[in-house]
């Protein structure tokens, strides 16, 4: 067989002449220099915000990735079906999705949504890989806590049957049995197989709170 | 109308017939002056700077301390005195403590002959031009030496790279001046500012004084490592280049070096091109003349300086870095070549009086 050669000709780069070249480069650096002087000149272009003098003003873009999220709807139910897709395709493993056989129907359900903030890199890949679309990525970026343990959420707020499977119970009564209540930074969690210790009951309810008000508004 | 000069080292050289004591009241004077000039000068700058970038890049720049973060540059002056001075392990050690000390000197050195008013000006020399020329090259020996010493890398081929960008730039520098010094006939800078009575050395020598002065500003651009020639530094590739291994007050003696001499070469090109604290004057129009008079030489020179001041950080927060090939091809394939043609066209138009108001 006869192998063919391609004679390879690099680019040549096009240069005009000095003076072409010279005045070319005169205006561009004008143009630059026009930019920026519109910049200086117009101070309604500054994006700094003054944080913490604005606080109570401030608003986050809306694209500000700082807090994983789960979408729950005005019944409080959420969308996931414990597929575990999102925990796959986290590349820091920072998702754990715990699932469980309901007690009743003994299909797969969702028992515990755990994430990580402190190993998050704040990709978004969950998000965007969710079929069912229950993940939300929010702008709440005051995240500083004392306890690295804090860092560990979960995420659902029950354990139990997505939302499609629960509408399908007709009886409010029967729903709410299935439902069973999870708090953000209660049970295990993937530390060496440690639980988190040391906090009061009450802690939780208090730091719930205030990560409802952040998440919500 | 008729400016009379005078100079600390005039008084000086008075004082002298009386006495010692009060030329020396006199030097010491000078010496304060300068010294007290050249602190507030470099505060107040980085200052500007600092605040001029914030907007050029859609930030604020300092807001903190004092009203808009007026103080900040006191503050940081505050810490860098406090701070820790680190000699590098097997530097040699006289060498990097001397090092910002000449590049200090050197801006220094050329403070004392630059023309504020004229009335104020420390000492009026009689060799000006070349008196900044030569003592500017200070600089550069404290950069090679503090670069040489740290005995780090990156201090080596910084202080390397500004040696050699700072000796092919002076060569156009110096061509530019020599323009000026051909048309006004004088060496000397307060000869060189009466000289423009008439009208500025930019627009009354046509093309060749514009020409000369762009080179002359590119090329000390280029002098005192400035973005976008501050290859010396570079960031990037260098850490901070020949003043890497520098901390505390030896590193805000190469900083406070970097910030006049910005003020210096605005200073110098507005002295030679654009009539130093000679106010705008046409000649001939002597009411127009007359009305421009009103305003005092004083705040001719620093409207003129700070607006070169202003365009030389404009410069420095639009243009992106040159590379090091990029740069010497600027210097002596298109800077000198157009340098030598400006100054021999300048020589023919001085022989012929090709010039307004001659
Ligand atoms: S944002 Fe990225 S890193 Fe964070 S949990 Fe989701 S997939 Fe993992
Ligand atoms: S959040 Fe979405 S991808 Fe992750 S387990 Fe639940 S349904 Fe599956």
């Amino acid at each position: 067989m006869e192998i063919k050669f391609k004679t390879l000709v690099a680019p040549e780069i096009k240069r005009g002449c000095l003076m072409g070249n010279m005045f070319n480069a005169l205006g561009s650096l004008w143009k630059g220099m026009k930019i920026t002087i519109y910049y200086l000149t117009h101070p309604s272009t500054v994006v700094t915000q003054q944080y913490p003098e604005n606080r109570e003003t401030l608003k986050m873009m809306d694209r500000f990735r700082a807090q994983l999220t789960m979408a729950h709807d005005e019944n409080g139910h959420h969308t996931c079906t414990a597929c575990g897709i999102c925990d796959q395709n986290c590349p820091n493993g920072s998702i754990n999705v715990v699932d469980r056989k309901n007690p009743i129907t003994g299909k797969k359900e969702l028992d515990r949504y755990i994430w990580r903030m402190d190993s998050c890199t704040f990709c978004n890949i969950c998000v965007q890989v969710c079929p069912f679309g229950t993940l939300e990525m929010k702008g709440n970026f005051e995240a500083s806590v004392y306890d690295r343990r804090l860092f560990v959420y979960t995420l659902n707020k029950y354990a139990g049957p997505d939302q499609k499977n629960l509408l399908k119970i007709e009886n409010l009564d029967d729903r709410k049995k299935q439902m069973e209540s999870r708090d953000i930074f209660g049970g295990p969690v993937p530390l060496s197989g440690q639980s988190i210790a040391g906090l009061e009951a009450g802690v939780f309810d208090q730091l719930r709170k205030t990560e409802e008000a952040a998440t919500n508004g | 109308m008729n400016w009379e000069i005078k100079t600390v080292a005039m008084f000086a050289s008075e004082a002298l017939r009386e006495g010692y004591l009060g030329a020396a009241g006199y030097i010491i004077l000078g010496v304060v002056a300068i010294a007290g000039f050249l602190a507030v000068l470099g505060m107040v700058l980085i200052y500007a700077e600092r605040k001029v970038a914030g907007h050029f890049q859609c930030r604020l720049g300092p807001m903190r301390v004092g009203w808009h973060g007026v103080l900040q540059t006191v503050a940081d002056t505050i810490k860098l005195f406090l701070k820790e001075d680190i000699v590098p392990f097997q530097a040699d050690k006289v060498l990097h403590i001397l090092a910002p000390l000449f590049t200090l000197l050197g801006t220094l050195l050329v403070l004392a002959v630059v023309p504020f008013s004229p009335g104020m000006q420390v000492a009026d020399v009689n060799i000006g031009v070349v008196y900044v020329t030569a003592v500017g090259g200070f600089g550069v020996l404290g950069i090679l030496l503090g670069g040489w010493s740290s005995n780090n890398k990156w201090s080596l081929v910084g202080a390397m790279r500004a040696g050699a960008q700072i000796i092919s730039y002076e060569v156009s520098a110096t061509l530019a001046l020599l323009v000026v010094v051909l048309f006004s006939g004088s060496l000397k800078l307060s000869d060189i500012i009466l000289s423009q009575e008439q009208g500025w050395w930019i627009w009354r020598a046509p093309v060749v004084g514009l020409v000369g002065f762009v080179i002359f500003f590119i090329a000390s651009t280029a002098e005192i490592n400035r973005t976008p020639f501050d290859l010396p530094e570079g960031e990037s590739e260098l850490t901070a280049g020949f003043h890497t291994e520098y901390s505390g007050m030896r590193f805000a003696f190469f900083f406070l070096a970097e910030f006049i001499n910005m003020f210096i070469i605005s200073a110098i090109a507005a002295t030679l091109y654009l009539g130093g604290w000679m106010p705008f004057h046409i000649g001939g129009l002597d009411g127009f003349n007359a009305v421009m008079d009103l305003l005092p030489p004083g705040a001719w020179f620093a409207g003129k300086t700070s607006f070169l001041i202003f365009v030389l950080m404009w410069f420095r927060w639009t243009f992106p870095r040159l590379r090091v090939d990029q740069l010497m091809r600027l210097e002596w394939k298109i800077l000198l070549p157009i340098g030598f043609v400006n100054l021999i066209a300048a020589a023919f138009m001085v022989m012929f009086g090709w010039y307004y108001g001659n």
